[in-house]
């Protein structure tokens, strides 16, 4: 879970970490008031969850006063990968003579915390990382382990550093580990660390991730309005429905529409309709065990997007059982009604009560499963998919005619 | 044979008394397994479908001389429940729960090499050895006793490959979700040193996923090992995720992608399958 530039510098500054004196302004009057509070020039900084900022433009730099309003006036009209500009930080320049880089994240591979530190901060760091990884310099702990001074002074001397340099640049190193520990981050990067032309040694930007998953145990974040965001930019109408309630739900471009069990199978399901030479509409996960009322809603989904045409539904029963499959497949038709086709193939755990669930309800309502195909565990999933994408190209060559 | 569980192990439910814990205790003593007690700080001395209820994990472990455990636990207890378990001499511990602490999993897999234990999840549905033991949330309808070891980070992917496999013959000697949380107990790479040292395994089938490290860690171990592995990855036109700065990129390089994932695993020498009904149709070919 991402956090914004002020609130990881929040979180610096309260570990003494040295960060440039802003302040942040929702609208344009309060961006002026706070650049006459600094003093010009200021740098202008939209707030986002997406990275890509200052390609986008999302950075300006105010040299005199009259330049604020129209600076952050454009600021709040722009979208950055999604995300409307609802925030700036209105921060002081700085005289910058150095660039570097510090990270903290975790490794996956070593199970370790991976202490990063690179002479050359800025955009480019990854492009550094990947044409001259010895520029890199890494410490790795283990999750309880301390960070040592001298761990952090060799990768402080590994940058280049020396003299009255090595002292400053030791305790940013100390403190944004601290900062990653005491709040759980996943990551926490402070690029670029600039050294100034005064000397001075400060964190001009923040990026910074918490684990979510440990959310619970973190009041202090609460207490900073940080709670669980999501990152996803800006979200179709059907995504924010799905959102509302509770269904992981993305919008694809195509046309066959993904009614699957869990999230395995919903990438999987993707891979093998495109390989068959038909096109998802969408990615789902009904999650474990869904109710009968979570499945309807997971089909309304689809029979109310219009560029569905078809649909393709999978249900392997492990901890979501077959029976409550069925019941909100047909809670979903005899409420609501499908209209488009559909090939679902469904077994696993208690797959005989689902189909009895189903013989009873077509026994009594043959006309609500007309567009309906449904399947066992003696056809293979992968004829179910090419099935459903048949059905999707039968209905669109009916509605040509 | 088998790896992990068979009809030997015993085994524990940890929150044995909660909904799930009891629901799939039933069903996996359903299926045969001995599951020989749970524990539920506070109802000791109760029972669960027969089986005994003790407060803590290291009386459990005394009484029963249990040497699996299964976890039904809430996320922020497992760090306790797990470390417990391996600390009582539990030798596998399985993590149904899925949003485990990045740091809580870190600890636990500290604390399981310390002890030579394996934690296998968060976020599986546990450990399958068709015709001796269920250990999890895996329903048993997929899977028969046979010849091949699988290994799944998703729950329902798993379920397929077991469906394909004892419907073409092939059956399964164990069959290992590892689990879909970020950071896991157990890696791939694990699971492949032991299904290699199996007798009873003649080929292993691994399914991965768009995302993690994991199936990039495996290509030392495919090279080396006796058994042919068939590897499949779900998400090759998945639309692209979101990505976690610098660090993340810095450290974990072009990892990620399932092209990426796939590229490695063949170069290994795994044999790629695309769809569920390629695996049939490659372990016949190799004879297995």
């Amino acid at each position: 879970m991402r956090l914004y530039e002020y609130e990881g510098k929040e979180l610096f500054r309260r570990e003494a970490i040295p960060v440039p004196r802003g302040k942040v302004a929702c609208d344009v009057e309060s961006a002026v008031q706070v650049a006459e509070e600094i003093g010009v020039p200021v740098v202008l900084k939209a707030q986002v969850l997406a990275g890509g900022r200052g390609k986008a433009g999302g950075v300006k730099v105010a040299a005199g006063r009259s330049e604020v309003p129209g600076l952050a006036a454009e600021l709040f009209r722009l979208k950055i990968s999604g995300f409307p500009v609802e925030k700036l930080l209105v921060e002081e320049c700085l005289n910058i003579k150095r660039e570097l880089y510090v990270g903290v994240s975790i490794d996956r591979v070593r199970y370790a915390i991976a202490v990063i530190a690179c002479a050359e901060g800025g955009v480019d760091i990854e492009e550094t990382a990947r044409k001259s990884p010895e520029k890199i310099a890494r410490v790795n702990l283990r999750v309880a382990e301390e960070m040592l001074p001298h761990q952090a002074l060799y990768l402080a001397k590994a940058m280049g550093l020396k003299g009255a340099e090595l002292r400053p640049a030791v305790d940013m190193i100390l403190g944004v580990v601290r900062v990653f520990r005491a709040h759980e981050a996943k990551l926490a990067e402070i690029n670029p660390l600039i050294i100034t032309a005064e000397g001075k040694f400060v964190a001009a930007d923040s990026r910074m991730s918490i684990d979510e998953d440990a959310l619970f145990r973190h009041p202090e974040l609460s207490q900073m309005g940080i709670e669980k965001r999501h990152e996803e930019g800006e979200l179709t109408e059907r995504e924010k429905k799905a959102r509302e309630d509770g269904i992981p739900y993305l919008d694809l471009d195509g046309d066959i529409g993904m009614f699957p069990g869990g999230a395995g199978f919903g990438i999987m399901g993707i891979d093998f309709l495109v390989s068959y030479g038909g096109r998802p509409a969408n990615f789902m996960d009904s999650g474990g065990g869904p109710t009968p009322e979570r499945l309807a809603k997971m089909l309304a989904l689809l029979e109310d997007n219009p560029n569905v045409v078809g649909i393709f539904g999978a249900r392997f029963g492990g901890i979501s059982r077959c029976d409550d499959f069925a019941r909100g497949v047909v809670m979903f038709l005899k409420e609501k009604g499908l209209t488009k086709p559909m090939a679902m193939r469904m077994t696993g755990n208690m797959w005989q009560e689902g189909v009895r669930i189903f013989e009873e309800a077509r026994k009594e309502h043959p006309e609500i499963f007309k567009n309906i195909e449904i399947y066992g565990i003696e056809t293979p999933i992968e004829h179910v998919a090419k099935r459903a994408i048949e059905l999707a190209r039968a209905r669109k060559e009916q509605g040509k005619k | 044979m088998a790896i992990l569980v068979d009809d030997k192990s015993r085994v524990i439910v940890q929150g044995i008394t909660g909904g799930a814990g009891s629901f799939h205790a039933k069903r996996m003593l359903e299926y045969g397994t001995k599951i020989v007690g749970g524990t539920s700080p506070g109802k000791g001395g109760q029972q669960v479908h027969s089986a005994p209820v003790f407060d803590t994990v290291k009386e459990c472990v005394d009484e029963t001389h249990a040497d699996v455990s299964v976890i039904f636990l809430p996320a922020q207890f497992v760090l306790d429940g797990a470390v417990e378990a391996i600390r009582a001499g539990i030798r596998t511990v399985v993590v149904i729960p899925e949003h485990i602490p990045v740091v809580d999993m870190m600890k636990i897999r500290e604390e399981a090499k310390k002890h030579g234990s394996l934690v296998i999840g968060g976020n599986t549905a546990g450990i399958i050895s068709p015709g001796k033991a269920n250990v999890g949330i895996m329903p048993d309808i997929a899977f028969k006793q046979g010849r091949v070891g699988t290994v799944s980070r998703s729950g329902s992917l798993t379920y397929y490959v077991a469906d394909t496999l004892s419907s073409f013959g092939f059956g399964e000697t164990t069959c290992i979700g590892l689990g879909g949380d970020p950071l896991l107990g157990t890696t791939f790479e694990e699971v492949l040193e032991l299904f290699d040292k199996d007798p009873d395994t003649r080929a292993v089938v691994m399914v991965g996923e768009i995302g993690g490290v994991y199936e990039e860690m495996t290509p030392p171990r495919i090279k080396t090992m006796a058994k042919p592995v068939i590897a499949m990855v779900a998400g090759v036109h998945a639309p692209r995720g979101k990505r976690m700065g610098h660090a993340g990129a810095i450290i974990e390089g072009a990892m990620g992608s399932a092209r990426e994932k796939l590229r490695v695993l063949e170069e290994a020498g795994a044999h790629i399958a695309h769809t569920f009904l390629d695996i049939p149709v490659i372990l016949s070919k190799l004879g297995v």
